[in-house]
C-alpha cells in the first residue's frame, strides 16, 4: 500500500505492506534506526514513538495505522541547529542511561508525559513511565532527568 | 600503585558527562541491530520443540525451494567446519548434530532475502525426532538411571581459564566439580557454640540485555568478518578460529555499541551459527534473535545450596561448609568458571578458619547457563549472607555488629593463597547502615537489612592497549574493551586526559575491533577500569617518555634536562606542549607518537584475584501481610571502588546492579514446567520497573585508593547485586519473623510462609 | 524481529459491510480493532489470518457519549480515549480510573475496549468492572442486532458468544446516579492482572440496598455470585461482618485456577483481601 504520513514534521510517502509494523518501516525502509526494538510484546517501550502525540509501541503498531497521521521519533527531537530537546539534555546531565538501548523510547515516553502533564509529581512520573523498562540504571536518574526537564521547560515557558 | 595518592585530579574522579551521551539521546548510536551490509541476507532459526531427542532426519527441500530463500543450514551441512565450540569445554555444536539437548535449541537456519521470508520457510523444514528421556534439575541429572546428555568426551577449550578436569562425556551428567578446603570443619562444628544450617535455592534468571543477541557475518576467502553484540570479541575470535580452522589474523570481530550485557553477552553465542550461514550462503548474513529466542540462549545457573555456619562463644565465625549443585543446562558455556567462582565466593568477605565448600554443576535438558552479573556470587551470597543474619539472631547479636566483628580486614589474607583483602568493609557496612537509619525505630511490618559481598574479581590479567598522541595534541585510545553502557568510552579517556594533560574532549576511543585494537581478554568481571585503565595509564606514560626523548632531540638538549609538565615539557625557559613536540620532531604538523602497554600476570598483577570486589547494600522493606507483597522503602548502595574515575558512572553501576539484585530478590525467575520454559517472554518474566523504585535511594562510594588499578581504583558494578536477595530475605525475617531461603520472594511465597507460620503459631 | 505473516487489510465503511466481510472470509478473517492482543498472538504464530477487517474505519464506532442516562462507548474507542473522556471522568470515574491502569500507556493508546472484550483474554481488567456496572453489549450481524450482558458475551477463556459474522458495535453502561458507589481494585505482579475485583453498591445513607461484586482474572471469565451479592447488602456494619462470607461465596463461584499468576488457594485468599479493599474504597 502507499502510505502517506508526516514524519518528524515532514510529509513522507512510502510503499509498505499491511503486515509491516511501523518499526519495520522506520528501520528497514526509511533507515531511521533510532527507534529500537526489544521485547516485541509491548512491555519494554524501547520502540516508543508518538502518533498524533500519543505514545505507541512501533514494534506492534501497524505502519498502516500511521496513514495521514503525525509520527514523531527520537530523530525528530533535536532541532535543526543542533539544540537538544530539554529532555535529551536532562538525560545527559543526570546520566540517565548506560547502554542507551532503552533511551530513545524512554525519552519519547517522557516527552508524551510532559506534553500531557508539564509538571508531573514523582508518583505521576512513575505511573506514566511504568511501561518503559531500563535494565541498566535502576530508574533513579531517569526520574531525576524527567523532573529536571520539566523544570527547565517550565522556566522556558515562564520567560 | 596504592601509595600514589593524587588529591588534585584534573579529569579523573570528576563526573564528566558520558562520551557517548549525545549519540545515545538522539538515536544516532549504532548497535549491530542497526547495521546493514550491501548484499546482506537474513537468517531465522528453527528450534527444537523437544527437550531431549534424536534427530532422525531433516528434510529442508521444501524450505530451500521457497521463493526468496538462499539456503537452509542444518547440522548435516557442516562438513569442512569444526562445528563444536566453547572456550571452557568444546561441547556446543553451532547447530544441533544428531540430537537436541533442550527445547529451544537451534536445529536449522534459513537464509533468505529478508526476515519475513526466512521466517515463513521455517515451517517448511521437516524434522523427524525420536524423543528421549530428559532431566531438568541437578537431582534428576544425578539419578542412577538418568539419561546422558553428552555421550562423547570433549576437549578442554584452549582458553578454559582454570585447571579443573573436563568431566563431560565420562559417563555422567556432571559438567564441573570444584572444591575449596582449609582447617577442619568437622572438628569446628563439633566445638561450635552455635550453628545454623539450611537449604537455599537461587533461581534461573535472565539478564534481559534489551538488545537481543545479534550478529552479521561475512565469510569469504579473505577470512571471517563479524559484527557482533559480544562483550569479549577476542574470546569469540578464538572460537571462530577453531570452527573455521583459520589463523586469528583472518578472523575479525567488530563490536559497536552494545545494548546491555550483564554477563549474558560474554563468550561466544550465535557467532559460529551466523558465520556458518554466511559460509554456506556465500554472502553476508545477519541473524537478529528476538528477546524470546535470547531467553532460549543463555540464562544464569540456578543453584541448590546446603550450607552451615558456626560461631564460637565469642561470636567469632569459626566454620562454614556448603554443598552446592548448580544447574548448567545443556551445554557448559562458561559455567565451569561460574562453578569455580561461586565456590570461592561462599566464604563471603569473612575470615573463617575452617572451610569446606563442594560444588558440582550438572548438565540438564534446559537452556544453557553461563555468566551473569556477579558471576556465581549472587547464587552463594543468598545462603551466605542469610546465614550471617540467622546466626546473629540465634546468638542474640545485632546482625550489623556481627558482620563488623567477622568481616575481613584491610590487608588480611582471609582466603589462603589469594591476594590480601584490599577493601574496607567496616566503612562500607557503616555507610550502608547509616544511610538506611539502621538504629532508628522501625515501623510495624517493616524490616531492615545490611549485607555485603566480596568477589575474587578481575578475571585473568591479560590486556594491552595503544594510546596514539597526534600532532595536533589530540589522542586516540585503541582498546579491546567493549562499551556496554558501563562507561569505558568515558573512563578510559579520562585517564589518558589526566596523564597526558590534554582536554578530555580531545581524547577519542576506538574499541573492540580485533583487526585493529590490541588484545584484551574480556570486558567482564568488573575488570576494565582496573586492567584496561592501568594499560591506558601506562601507555600514556610510555608515550610521554617517547615525547621527552623527542623533545630533547627538538631542543638539542640531553634527555635528563627535559622536565615534564602537565600537557608537555619544559627545559629552562623553553616550554613545549605535545603538539609542538610532535610537529617539531617530524617537521610537519602531522604524524603521531604511539604509546603502548601490556598487562600480564606479573608485577602488581601477579597475585590473584586482580582485586576483591566489595560492596555493601542496605535495605528497608515493608510487607503487606495480606498479600505477601514486599515494598522497597529504602535502598542504599556502597561501592568500595578504591577511587571512582567517574563517580556518577560508578554510582550508576551500583544502583543498576542493586536493582537487578532486587529483581531476583522479589520476582525474577525463569520457570520450567516439564520440558518447557513457561515464562519465556517479557510478558511473564517480571523485570524491575519504575513502580518498583525504592521510595528512598542513597548511593555512596568508599574511595580509599586501595585498589591495584589506576590511582588506587578497582572495579565495581557487580557487587551491589550479590547481596540484595539475602538482604531482602533478612529484612523480611525482621519484619515478619519468617525466614525464606528460596529466591525470589514473590508475594505468593511470602504469603505462604506467613500462613505456615500462623498455623504453626496457633498450634503452640 | 518476530515478523507478522502476510495478510490483507480491509476497511469496511459500515457494521453491515464488516459483517459481510466476516461471512465471506470465514476462518481466514478476523476483526481488527487495535491489535494489542491480536497482533501479539499472530506474532507468536498462535493465530493466523489472511484477512484483517479494520473496524476502526467504520464511522462513529469510536464514539463516547451520554444518552438517556446511559454511557455509550463504541467498540473501537481506545482505552486512552475512555480514560481521558470528560464524560467518563465526570459520570463514571471508576471506569476512567480502571482504564488508567490497563496495561501501559502505549497499549491504552492503541488498544480498544471492544477489541479487549472480544479477545476475551482472561487476565484482563475491563470485563469485570463492566459486568459489575451492569453494562450491555450491542452486537450486530449483517441484519440482526442483539443486546447481551457481559457475562453472556464472554463465555470462557478467549471465548465469546459472538456469531461468525457478528461484531461488537458498542457498550452501554447505565448511569445509576448519586446513590452508586463503585470501586475497581486489582492485584498485579506481571503484565496482566492476577486478580481484579469490581464492586458496585447502591447505597441509601448507611444502608446498602443493592450490591454487585465481580472478580476477574482468577478464572476463565469474570464471575459474580448471587449469594455474595446478597451478603453485601444490608446495613454497612452488618455487611462489614459478612465480608469474609461474601468473599467465600464469590471465591466458590469463581473457582480460581492455578496458573503462572498464582495458586488457586492464594487467589481465593486474595478475593477476600480485595473485596474488603474494594468495599473500603467504594465507601470512602
Amino acid at each position: 500500500m502507499n502510505l502517506q504520513f508526516v514524519l518528524n514534521g515532514k510529509p513522507w510517502r512510502v510503499e509498505c505492506e499491511a503486515q509491516e509494523t511501523l518499526a519495520e518501516v522506520l528501520r528497514n525502509t526509511l533507515n531511521l534506526n533510532g527507534t529500537k526494538v526489544s521485547c516485541e510484546v509491548q512491555v519494554c517501550g524501547a520502540c516508543t514513538v508518538l502518533v498524533d502525540g500519543a505514545p505507541v509501541s512501533a514494534c506492534t503498531y501497524l505502519a498502516y495505522e500511521a496513514r495521514g497521521k503525525n509520527v514523531t521519533t527520537i530523530e525528530g527531537l533535536e532541532k535543526p541547529d543542533g539544540t537538544l530537546d530539554p529532555l535529551q539534555q536532562a538525560f545527559i546531565d543526570e546520566f540517565a542511561f548506560q547502554c542507551g538501548f532503552c533511551t530513545p523510547g524512554m525519552i519519547m515516553s517522557a516527552k508524551a508525559l510532559l506534553d500531557e502533564n508539564p509538571a508531573p509529581t514523582r508518583a505521576e512520573i512513575i505511573h506514566y513511565m511504568d511501561g518503559n523498562i531500563c535494565r541498566c540504571t535502576g530508574y533513579v536518574p531517569i526520574v531525576a532527568a524527567i523532573q529536571r526537564a520539566a523544570q527547565a521547560m517550565g522556566k522556558e515557558t515562564k520567560k | 600503585m596504592s601509595a600514589e595518592k593524587k588529591p588534585d585530579f584534573h579529569v579523573v574522579n570528576h563526573a564528566v558527562p558520558r562520551r557517548d551521551a549525545r549519540v545515545k539521546v538522539t538515536g544516532k548510536a549504532q548497535y549491530v541491530a542497526d547495521l546493514k551490509l550491501i548484499g546482506m541476507a537474513y537468517a531465522k532459526v528453527l528450534r527444537s520443540p523437544y527437550a531431549h531427542a534424536k534427530i532422525l532426519s531433516i528434510d529442508a527441500s521444501r524450505a530451500t525451494a521457497h521463493p526468496g530463500v538462499y539456503c537452509v543450514v542444518t547440522g548435516n551441512d557442516l562438513e569442512g567446519l569444526n562445528p563444536y565450540y566453547g572456550h571452557a569445554v568444546k561441547d556446543h555444536p553451532l547447530l544441533a548434530i544428531d540430537k537436541v539437548r533442550y527445547a529451544g535449541e537451534a536445529v536449522a537456519a534459513v537464509v533468505a532475502v529478508d526476515e519475513r521470508t526466512a521466517f515463513e520457510a521455517l515451517e517448511l523444514i521437516d524434522v523427524k525426532y525420536e524423543e528421549l528421556n530428559a532431566v531438568f534439575t541437578p537431582q534428576e541429572a544425578m539419578a542412577e538411571d538418568a539419561p546422558l546428555l553428552h555421550e562423547k568426551q570433549f576437549e578442554a577449550g584452549a582458553l578454559r581459564g582454570f585447571e579443573g578436569e573436563v568431566t563431560a562425556g565420562k559417563g555422567s551428567n556432571i559438567c564441573q566439580k570444584h572444591h575449596i578446603k582449609w582447617g577442619n570443619v568437622e572438628e569446628a562444628f563439633k566445638n561450635a557454640a552455635a550453628v545454623v544450617e539450611g537449604d537455599y535455592y537461587f533461581p534461573m534468571t535472565y539478564a534481559y540485555a534489551m538488545e537481543a543477541y545479534v550478529a552479521i557475518a561475512d565469510v569469504t576467502d579473505q577470512g571471517v568478518n563479524i559484527y557482533s553484540s559480544a562483550q569479549h570479541p577476542f574470546m569469540v575470535r578464538h572460537d571462530l578460529k577453531s570452527v573455521f580452522n583459520l589463523p586469528v589474523s583472518k578472523v575479525r570481530l567488530i563490536v559497536p555499541f552494545v545494548g546491555g550485557g550483564y554477563g549474558s553477552k560474554s563468550y561466544t553465542k550465535i557467532e559460529p551459527l551466523v558465520a556458518a550461514c554466511s559460509w554456506k550462503a556465500k554472502r553476508p548474513v545477519k541473524l537478529q534473535l528476538t528477546v524470546e529466542e535470547a531467553m532460549l540462549t543463555t540464562r544464569s545457573d540456578d543453584a541448590y545450596t546446603w550450607m552451615r555456619t558456626a560461631v564460637d562463644a565469642n561470636g567469632k565465625i569459626i566454620a562454614r561448609q556448603a554443598k552446592i549443585f548448580m544447574n548448567t543446562g545443556a551445554y557448559a558455556e562458561n559455567s565451569p568458571l561460574v562453578v569455580e567462582k561461586s565456590t570461592n565466593r561462599c566464604v563471603g568477605p569473612y575470615a573463617i578458619p575452617n572451610v569446606l565448600i563442594e560444588n558440582c554443576s550438572l548438565y540438564t535438558n534446559t537452556v544453557p547457563a553461563s555468566s551473569y552479573r556477579g558471576f556465581g556470587c549472587a547464587q552463594v551470597t543468598l545462603p551466605g549472607e542469610s546465614q550471617i543474619d540467622e546466626l546473629a539472631a540465634k546468638i542474640g547479636k545485632d546482625p550489623y555488629e556481627f558482620r563488623l566483628a567477622n568481616a575481613a580486614k584491610p590487608g588480611e589474607e582471609f582466603f589462603p593463597g589469594m591476594r590480601p583483602f584490599d577493601g574496607t568493609l567496616k566503612q562500607d557496612l557503616d555507610t550502608a547502615a547509616r544511610a538506611i537509619g539502621w538504629n532508628t525505630p522501625l515501623a510495624k511490618g517493616h524490616g531492615r537489612g545490611v549485607a555485603c559481598s566480596g568477589s575474587d574479581a578481575g578475571a585473568y590479567p591479560l590486556t594491552s592497549t595503544v594510546v596514539r598522541v597526534h600532532a595536533d595534541g589530540s589522542v586516540t585510545i585503541m582498546t579491546g574493551s567493549t562499551e556496554l553502557g558501563q562507561g569505558s568510552h568515558t573512563v578510559l579517556p579520562q585517564i589518558a586526559a589526566e596523564e597526558l594533560g590534554v582536554d578530555f574532549d580531545k581524547v577519542n576511543v576506538v574499541s573492540s575491533d580485533t583487526a585493529i585494537t590490541p588484545y584484551d581478554r574480556s570486558t567482564g568481571a568488573s575488570r576494565t577500569t582496573t586492567l584496561m585503565g592501568s594499560a591506558v595509564l601506562e601507555a600514556s606514560r610510555e608515550a610521554i617518555q617517547q615525547m621527552v626523548v623527542m623533545a630533547a632531540d627538538v631542543l638539542k638538549v640531553k634527555v635528563e634536562d627535559i622536565q615534564t609538565v602537565r600537557g608537555g615539557v619544559r627545559c629552562g625557559e623553553a616550554q613545549l606542549n605535545w603538539s609542538e613536540v610532535i610537529s617539531k620532531f617530524y617537521a610537519l604538523p602531522d604524524g603521531e607518537v604511539i604509546g603502548r602497554s601490556y598487562i600480564r600476570k606479573s608485577g602488581r598483577f601477579s597475585a590473584l584475584p586482580v582485586f576483591w570486589e566489595a560492596a555493601a547494600t542496605g535495605v528497608e522493606i515493608s510487607v503487606d501481610q495480606e498479600t505477601g507483597k514486599i515494598t522497597m522503602e529504602k535502598l542504599a548502595t556502597v561501592g568500595d571502588v578504591g577511587l571512582a574515575i567517574n563517580p556518577a558512572l560508578a554510582e550508576g553501576q551500583d544502583i543498576g546492579a542493586a536493582t537487578m539484585g532486587m529483581g531476583i530478590g522479589l520476582f525474577e525467575e525463569l520457570i520450567y514446567e516439564g520440558s518447557q520454559l513457561v515464562n519465556g517472554s517479557i510478558l511473564d518474566y517480571r523485570l524491575p520497573r519504575f513502580s518498583d523504585l525504592p521510595k528512598e535511594v542513597e548511593l555512596h562510594l568508599v574511595q580509599n585508593q586501595d585498589g591495584v588499578g589506576p590511582y588506587g581504583a578497582k572495579g565495581g558494578g557487580e557487587a551491589s547485586l550479590n547481596s540484595m536477595a539475602a538482604n531482602i530475605a533478612n529484612a523480611v525475617d525482621r519484619a515478619t519473623g519468617v525466614r525464606i531461603r528460596h529466591a525470589p520472594l514473590t508475594p505468593e511465597k511470602v504469603w505462604r510462609a506467613l500462613k505456615d507460620k500462623n498455623i504453626q503459631g496457633s498450634k503452640v | 524481529m518476530m515478523p507478522l505473516r502476510r495478510f490483507a487489510m480491509h476497511q469496511p465503511k459500515s457494521v453491515a459491510e464488516a459483517s459481510q466481510m466476516l461471512a465471506e472470509f470465514g476462518e481466514k478473517g478476523r476483526l481488527y480493532a487495535g491489535g494489542t492482543e491480536l497482533l501479539l498472538a499472530m506474532k507468536h504464530d498462535l493465530l493466523r489470518y489472511e484477512h484483517l477487517i479494520d473496524v476502526k474505519t467504520i464511522p462513529g464506532l469510536n464514539k463516547i457519549e451520554l444518552k438517556n442516562g446511559t454511557l455509550n462507548i463504541g467498540g473501537a474507542a481506545t482505552h486512552r480515549a475512555i480514560e481521558h473522556s470528560p464524560a467518563v471522568k465526570e459520570n463514571l470515574p471508576v471506569l476512567a480510573q480502571m482504564e488508567n491502569n490497563v496495561a501501559n500507556v502505549r497499549v491504552r493508546a492503541s488498544g480498544t475496549l471492544g477489541g479487549n472484550l472480544c479477545f476475551a483474554e482472561p487476565h484482563s481488567d475491563p470485563a469485570a468492572l463492566l459486568l459489575a456496572l451492569g453494562a450491555k453489549a450491542h452486537l450486530q450481524a449483517k441484519s440482526v442486532r442483539r443486546t447481551v450482558t457481559i457475562d453472556k458475551l464472554i463465555t470462557g477463556s478467549y471465548e465469546t458468544s459472538l456469531g461468525a459474522d457478528e461484531l461488537l458495535e458498542g457498550i452501554e453502561i447505565p448511569l445509576a446516579g448519586k446513590s452508586q458507589r463503585a470501586a475497581y481494585v486489582k492485584f498485579q505482579l506481571k503484565e496482566r492482572p492476577t486478580l481484579g475485583l469490581a464492586l458496585v453498591l447502591d447505597v441509601d445513607g448507611d444502608n446498602i440496598k443493592k450490591a454487585k461484586a465481580v472478580v476477574g482474572s482468577v478464572s476463565p471469565m469474570p464471575t459474580e455470585s448471587d449469594k455474595a451479592n446478597g451478603l453485601l447488602t444490608g446495613s454497612r456494619a452488618q455487611v462489614e461482618k459478612q465480608l469474609l462470607d461474601a468473599a467465600g461465596a464469590l471465591a466458590q463461584a469463581a473457582d480460581p485456577v492455578d496458573d503462572l499468576e498464582g495458586g488457586a488457594d492464594y487467589k481465593r485468599h486474595l478475593i477476600g483481601v480485595f473485596l474488603k479493599r474494594a468495599f473500603i474504597k467504594a465507601l470512602a
